[in-house]
């Protein structure tokens, strides 16, 4: 009975979460002769698995992975970011994980180093870009990153390095909820030397809880607000081994979720603006992270297939 | 675009990721056949039962069932290593490779790039291949229309103008070296596949966009720039003659954008104010997908 169990639970995630592969692996089949490398056997291996000896990487093994990170794609900031990883895997080709990371450094981009020389203030755009050479301190940054991911290992084989080297490796796809610390300018609405709301005619701007207009929106530039972000993530990582115990992962992580990017009034697709740094301000991003791993599995001995 | 802080990045973790490996990894299972799990000394060929993969078994050979009866003389047992090894499913030496392609460029911020390709190589061994590949991008129409939404932003925030390029085609020389394959397992079957490095010179063609032309009398013609590139890509075999691939591409060419600084009027129409002075490093960052077909498709004889 389990083991029809597991065998409809291998059936159902491969269809559902590898189409692809599927297509390839049957669809080719259907209609040409030379379906990838299918071998007919009618000697004594016949019925024999397609792989003996198998060595199971993840079967009801834990992994610990220390890892480094860095987001790619950023507008105006990317992170680098050192974090950690666990997983445990039920199954050779299913587990569950949580990760978290920091971010320890903060990038900025060539366009907010231009923005921050050659940016021009007026009261037009008083409130996205009250002084240019304060920039940098209004974008959106993210200080911590952490998720809790599924993991299937549908694909997995063996990898020849300069015909020398060789070594077991997988494809692991992930998807999960990431839970991400998200620091970003404090909402302000812009008023004009009367301290009447304006769109275009930015003077001083009033902070979310505060009722007096600052001096030319300069204390609204620095003001910073923090908060936790629930999005979905998802991704891919390729994992190779060379000890029982250790190997590496190369892993490609998509976090989308909306945040004020640019720390401006973003809302309004023309000029000016809609007056306002809220929550309407925050654009939706992608946010790639690439990461490089090193796996540490235990216990550190390792089961084969028959 | 125009920034190397991405590319360096991923550049600097893969390699780091490769000099973490490496060490560690020669020390590992060298051989494909599955002897080396229990790092116990391999049986002598003669007694070797089923182990290794069905593949490596059938390329071992199983004569127990076939051949005559008769009985076979005395033999001592010879205490010879014999290790299985699979054949290379698909060969590329001496054959002809043609790739089209679909690109898609990445790192671009400000416009939208889309490409077709198409790529030959002829690999003169195994895993060194010499070929030239090819990019249209010009498919008419105002560029503008592929603007994103941060072209727009910039102007309207910071005050800020960002010339722009379109680009007509790109044109490489480019030599593939082939250092890693492999195989997967895929439910019952095994895929072949393989990660290559390439890397060539060739030409780009770029042309302003004029964004800074308050007069409306500026026009550019398309100029060609000295191109580089490099990348990285993986070749999943379907048949002998078939593959799917996709690759990494960062293609770097110096170009000249259109000049955003004010003119005095006097020399506003004199075109050699059009254009920046100087040379800005850009580099486009894609992903190529698409087919290759290798030619002759020739017929394996596998060893018995």
């Amino acid at each position: 009975m389990m083991m029809r169990v597991r065998q409809t639970l291998l059936r159902i995630s491969l269809v559902a979460a590898l189409a692809l592969g599927l297509v390839i692996a049957e669809g080719i089949q259907a209609n040409s002769r030379a379906s990838a490398q299918e071998v007919h056997v009618s000697g004594p291996l016949a019925g024999a698995p397609a792989v003996m000896h198998q060595r199971l990487w993840r079967d009801m093994r834990l992994h610990v992975e220390p890892f480094f990170a860095f987001t790619i794609g950023d507008e105006y900031s990317r992170s680098l970011i050192v974090g950690g990883e666990l997983r445990f895997h039920f199954l050779d080709w299913l587990g569950i994980g949580g990760w978290g990371g920091y971010s320890v450094a903060k990038l900025d981009t060539n366009l907010t180093k231009e923005i921050q020389a050659e940016g021009v203030t007026r009261n037009a755009n008083r409130l996205s870009l009250p002084e240019k050479d304060n920039y940098p301190s209004q974008i959106g940054r993210i200080n911590w990153w952490s998720g809790v991911e599924v993991h299937f290992v549908p694909f997995r084989g063996k990898l020849a390095m300069f015909q020398k080297v060789f070594v077991d490796a997988d494809l692991d796809f992930f998807v999960g909820a990431a839970f991400v610390g998200v620091e970003e300018r404090t909402n302000a609405v812009g008023v004009d030397a009367a301290g009447i709301p304006s769109r275009n005619n930015v003077s001083n701007c009033i902070i979310e809880g505060t009722t007096a207009p600052d001096n030319q929106c300069l204390d609204s530039q620095l003001a910073r607000s923090k908060r936790t972000v629930i999005a979905p993530s998802f991704g891919i990582a390729f994992s190779a081994f060379f000890k029982e115990f250790v190997g590496i992962t190369l892993r490609w992580r998509g976090i989308p979720f909306k945040y004020n990017t640019g720390g401006s009034d973003s809302s309004a697709t023309g000029s000016p603006g809609q007056g306002v740094i809220d929550s309407d301000d925050r654009l939706r991003r992608f946010n790639n992270m690439f990461t490089v791993g090193v796996i540490f599995a235990l216990p550190p001995k390792i089961k084969t297939t028959d | 675009m125009r920034e190397f802080g991405g590319i360096a990045l991923l550049m600097a973790a893969l390699l780091t990721a490769l000099l973490t490996a490496f060490p560690t990894a020669v020390q590992a299972q060298m051989e494909f056949s599955l002897d080396e799990v229990d790092e116990e000394a391999p049986e002598p060929a003669k007694q070797s039962k089923t182990e290794g993969d069905l593949i490596e078994e059938l390329a071992a050979g199983d004569d127990s069932n076939s051949g005559p009866t008769e009985p076979a003389p005395q033999r001592e047992e010879i205490a010879e290593e014999i290790y299985a090894v699979q054949q290379i499913y698909a060969l590329r030496l001496k054959r002809l490779e043609l790739a089209p392609s679909a690109a898609f460029t990445l790192n671009d911020p400000y416009l939208k790039h889309y490409g077709l390709g198409f790529a030959a190589n002829y690999w003169f061994t195994n895993v060194l291949a010499l070929g030239v590949n090819f990019i249209w991008y010009d498919w008419g129409g105002d560029p503008l229309q592929r603007g994103t939404d941060l072209v727009n932003r910039i102007g309207n925030q910071f005050r800020l103008g960002v010339p722009i390029n379109d680009w007509q085609f790109g044109l490489w020389a480019n030599f593939t070296y082939v250092p890693f394959y492999g195989k997967f397992k895929v439910r019952k079957k095994i895929f072949q596949w393989d990660a290559y490095l390439i890397g060539g010179v060739g030409m780009m063609r770029t042309q302003p966009i004029p964004r800074f032309d308050p007069l409306g009398i500026r026009s550019f013609d398309w100029q060609t720039n000295v191109a580089f590139n490099v990348g990285a890509g993986l070749r999943i075999f379907m048949t002998r003659y078939l593959t799917l691939f996709t690759e990494f591409r960062a293609y770097m060419w110096p170009d000249q954008f259109e000049n955003d600084q004010p003119v005095p009027p006097p020399q506003q129409g004199d075109p050699a104010t059009w254009i920046q002075s100087g040379s800005t490093f850009v580099a486009n960052t894609s992903i190529q997908v698409g087919l290759t077909f290798f030619f002759p498709n020739r017929e394996y004889r596998l060893p018995k």
